[in-house]
């Protein structure tokens, strides 16, 4: 079992990636780097994720975001992220209400925030790649703190 | 408007000798020692392949294209070597400063990479059929986009031929617009229609404004428009869309037509933090620009043919709770579309913009009635 | 000289209003639901191609029954979408079906959107790495390159700047030139690659083929500019990338034109057909399409005399500068160019010309000429 949040969660989808790359290639080349703020209780825990070409080059978790190092940053409570990753894992894949653009869409759930437009909207420019990133979750047995 | 050779060469006997000439096995060789630049370029990864990038060299490459081009009217590759009679293609978009932006080579191979086929990457059939009145403001959104795509069509087609040959990038950039708009207009017709309700209405009131940013006089003006104003509101609509989808093709169809309202956009900004930061005096002529055409803005967002449906589709439904859902989801949504244009105006070099424009005064009190 | 929509509608109290009163209310007015077009319930006829083009050629909705002259509607509304007053006018100068439809263009379109081919990951670079090619034919070859790079986007620009003039009930004409304007985006982009990657970088342009070029981008109609390029000028092109795989010095040359040739062979289908349409739907416009063919073949013509694409095919098709190789690359470079004018009367033969293989075209005339003389070296043509 991998917890969530950790380094490991997101090393656990990097591998998958890196095997379904066929699947990856198809959706083209994802060329960002975006933070996860995962928030409990007042406190958080941060991962910067660097993708580069069709792969996740690098992770690491880092005590605060510069946003101005990122493209953008998803925030969001930890009991948040959980439904999320649970959903993903009873149906494959994120259904509607969970997918990363309906929950980030107002704000409400899951917030994005970044330093400049420029950034902000290469969420929506790769957001297939990333949708199909986080749905790997499908396949990673998460525990959750 | 005609171009005719300038004789019959079936009949010109010294374009028949010199034919003759070579293949009787006197070549020429005029070619063989050409006056350019050698190059053996590569890929600086070849995970990504061969990018223009890579090619941004010397006299091939963009980066180091002058603002002015004087002496460049024909379709000659950049970087070849000129000779003899060249014809002069009429381009009338030879700055550097009207056209560019920096990421502009990158998206092009952005968008290449990312490419879609609505016809088998859309889940057309399923069991997943929303209420009639849900899938009848489906289908007059559907109809509303399709409108907007023919014009998101439209803007680079008209202007790629009068781009210089120089800039490869972007008119290789605007030929992906084209396809992108294509394929987005063939999948909104087809999401439209297979749902059993047909088309709906036009919108008048839509196309009156988008035909005003469609047929702006320069294609800063019309880039602006189109890549930055209007590609931002699509692009919150796709993602609205996408967020309330009553359909997985809708979930689906929107979130590849997100990916590439987000490259328009990109290029937009890029293009017009470009402009400002090369031509600073451009700035007030821009800000006019925008305090004429915003409205165009108010057009979109309150014409009933987006509205409405965007209501429906957002509260799922006609019921009086409905609508009271679907009308905080489409105040929300406003609300966002100008938060984010005015970001991106600011991030592009118009500071103050927010204060000057007269879109968040009207806004506010649409948005929190 | 920029259009103004008929108002202003931040100065619009009444759209306002009613805008305001919309989002306060929620009293819609839903006249919209009430719609007067035609329900239909397409599905895919082929669940492996999914929903087409063609499975939507249903009742108002669909391209078979679009009318010669389209009358009704001029604006951005799409085809079928109920039309209320006040649209705008789009100003399309194309609005006769005669004037470019094509049997298949909506497959052509579907068929370009799924056969995409990326020029910077589709091609094997790589191999590249390390690979020399003799100076004469590195030479060559970037020579061929520069001149397919140059003369490519030619077939983005004319049909893009027809695009917007067209009226857009012809939404799968319009696709199909969007997707042609990609196609060779694509094309221009992978030639320039290959003559960067030689080592010898881009060599010399091409004049007499820029006269082409210019002809094409100032056709005096859409009919003739698809004439002219279509099915002439992609004609002829389809044959060289043919000839180019075949002369190809490396396996990615090879792939190179096999890629750009399916994408071509679309283009030149396309041409056909439409030129088929014309003579079978309105066969009064024969002698204007033969006026076109005119000039249209006197200046493919004139790109014989273009010496450093003549001369480039010699060397690569002969392997090199000696005289034994020039002898042999001309043998075979003649070859082609007899077998390009068969081929384009060929084309015209079956879209129902065939009186173009006779003393109507000059061009015919120097073909036979041509063969007669090759055939006379004990050339098999």
């Amino acid at each position: 079992m991998i917890k969530f949040p950790s380094t490991d969660y997101f090393e656990a989808l990097k591998t998958r990636m890196a095997a379904e790359q066929e699947r990856f290639r198809r959706l083209g080349f994802i060329d960002a780097t975006f933070a996860v703020k995962v928030s409990d209780n007042g406190r958080s825990r941060n991962f910067v994720l660097e993708f580069e070409v069709f792969e996740l080059k690098n992770v690491r978790e880092v005590d605060s975001v510069d946003l101005k190092q990122v493209d953008f940053a998803i925030e969001g409570e930890a009991r948040v992220w959980r439904e999320m990753i649970e959903n993903i894992k009873r149906h494959g894949e994120a259904d509607a209400s969970h997918d990363i653009n309906t929950l980030t869409h107002f704000g409400e759930q899951l917030k994005v925030i970044y330093d400049g437009p420029d950034g902000h909207d290469k969420l929506y420019r790769f957001m297939e790649s990333i949708q199909e990133f986080f749905d790997l979750s499908s396949g990673v047995d998460v525990s959750f703190n | 408007m005609a171009f005719y050779a300038d004789k019959d060469y079936t009949q010109d006997q010294e374009v028949l000798n010199a034919m003759q000439e070579v293949m009787q096995g006197h070549l020429t060789l005029h070619w063989y020692d050409a006056n350019t630049e050698r190059i053996k370029g590569k890929p600086a990864d070849y995970r990504r392949g061969l990018t223009y990038r890579d090619l941004d060299v010397g006299s091939y490459g963009y980066t180091d294209l002058p603002e002015d081009l004087r002496r460049h009217q024909s379709m000659v590759a950049r970087g070849s070597e000129k000779w003899g009679k060249l014809p002069d293609m009429g381009y009338l978009v030879n700055r550097k400063s009207e056209v560019w932006s920096d990421n502009v080579a990158d998206l092009y191979e952005e968008d290449k990479s990312r490419r879609w086929a609505p016809a088998v990457d859309v889940p057309w059939t399923g069991a997943d059929a929303p209420s009639p009145e849900v899938e009848a403001a489906c289908a007059q959104l559907y109809t509303f986009l399709q409108e907007c795509a023919l014009v998101s069509l439209d803007f680079p087609s008209r202007w790629v031929s009068l781009v210089n040959q120089e800039f490869l990038e972007v008119k290789s950039f605007m030929c992906a617009q084209m396809l992108d708009w294509a394929r987005l207009l063939e999948a909104f017709r087809k999401r439209a229609l297979m749902g059993g309700q047909g088309l709906k209405r036009a919108s008048a009131t839509a196309e009156q404004g988008l035909k005003e940013w469609l047929w702006a006089e320069t294609y800063p003006q019309g880039s602006l428009s189109i890549n930055l104003s209007l590609a931002g509101f699509l692009l919150a609509v796709f993602r609205q869309v996408a967020a309330f989808a009553p359909r997985k093709a809708d979930r689906a169809l929107m979130g590849f037509a997100m990916q590439d309202a987000g490259r328009q956009v990109a290029y937009g900004l890029g293009a017009l933090r470009y402009l400002l930061s090369h031509r600073p005096a451009q700035k007030v002529a821009i800000e006019e620009y925008l305090d004429q055409t915003e409205h165009v803005m108010v057009a979109l967002f309150g014409s009933p043919e987006l509205l409405e449906p965007m209501i429906v589709i957002c509260g799922g439904g006609l019921e009086s709770a409905q609508i009271g859902a679907g009308r905080i989801a489409t105040a929300k949504f406003i609300r966002l579309v100008v938060r984010e244009y005015m970001e991106r105006l600011e991030a592009a070099g118009l500071s103050g913009r927010r204060t000057r424009s007269r879109i968040p005064a009207v806004v506010d009190r649409i948005a929190t009635s | 000289m920029s259009y103004l929509s008929t108002t202003n509608f931040l100065d619009d109290k009444s759209f306002a209003d009613k805008w305001l009163y919309t989002m306060r209310t929620g009293e819609l007015d839903l006249s919209w639901m009430n719609a007067r077009t035609e329900k239909i319930n397409p599905s895919p006829q082929n669940a492996r191609r999914g929903l087409t083009y063609r499975d939507l050629d249903l009742g108002t909705y669909g391209f078979s029954d679009v009318p010669e002259k389209v009358r009704e509607n001029r604006s951005y509304a799409p085809r079928g979408a109920e039309i209320p007053p006040g649209l705008p006018d789009a100003q399309p100068e194309v609005s006769r079906k005669s004037e470019l439809w094509a049997f298949n263009t909506e497959g052509y379109y579907e068929e370009a959107v799924t056969r995409q081919w990326n020029a910077t990951t589709d091609i094997p670079w790589e191999r590249l790495e390390g690979a020399e090619l003799p100076e004469a034919i590195g030479k060559a070859l970037s020579q061929l390159m520069t001149f397919l790079t140059e003369v490519e986007m030619i077939a983005t620009d004319t049909p893009a700047k027809w695009l917007p003039r067209l009226n857009p009930e012809f939404i799968e004409v319009r696709a199909f030139i969007a997707s042609q304007a990609m196609d060779e985006a694509r094309h221009a982009e992978v030639f320039r690659k290959r003559a960067l990657t030689t080592g010898w970088g881009l060599m010399k342009a091409s004049p007499m083929n820029e006269m082409a070029l210019k002809h094409l981008r100032d056709a005096d109609s859409f009919s003739e500019m698809s004439v002219a390029l279509h099915l002439v000028a992609e004609g002829n092109v389809l044959t060289m990338f043919r000839f180019s795989e075949y002369l190809s010095p490396t396996d990615v040359d090879k792939k190179i034109f096999r890629l750009v040739m399916q994408d071509e062979a679309r283009h030149v289908g396309y041409g056909m057909q439409h030129f088929k349409w014309v003579l079978e739907n309105f066969p009064e416009k024969r002698e204007i399409l033969h006026k076109h063919l005119d000039e249209a073949e006197n200046i493919s013509f004139a790109a014989g005399a273009a010496t450093e694409l003549t001369e480039s095919f010699i060397v690569l098709a002969g392997g090199g500068l000696k005289p034994e190789n020039i002898e042999k690359g001309i043998r075979i470079t003649t070859q082609f160019q007899l077998k390009q004018m068969e081929e384009h009367f060929e084309r015209l033969d079956k879209c129902g010309m065939p009186e173009r293989k006779g003393e109507r075209s000059k061009l015919w005339m120097m073909y036979q000429m041509g063969k007669a003389a090759a055939e006379q070296a004990g050339l098999k043509i």
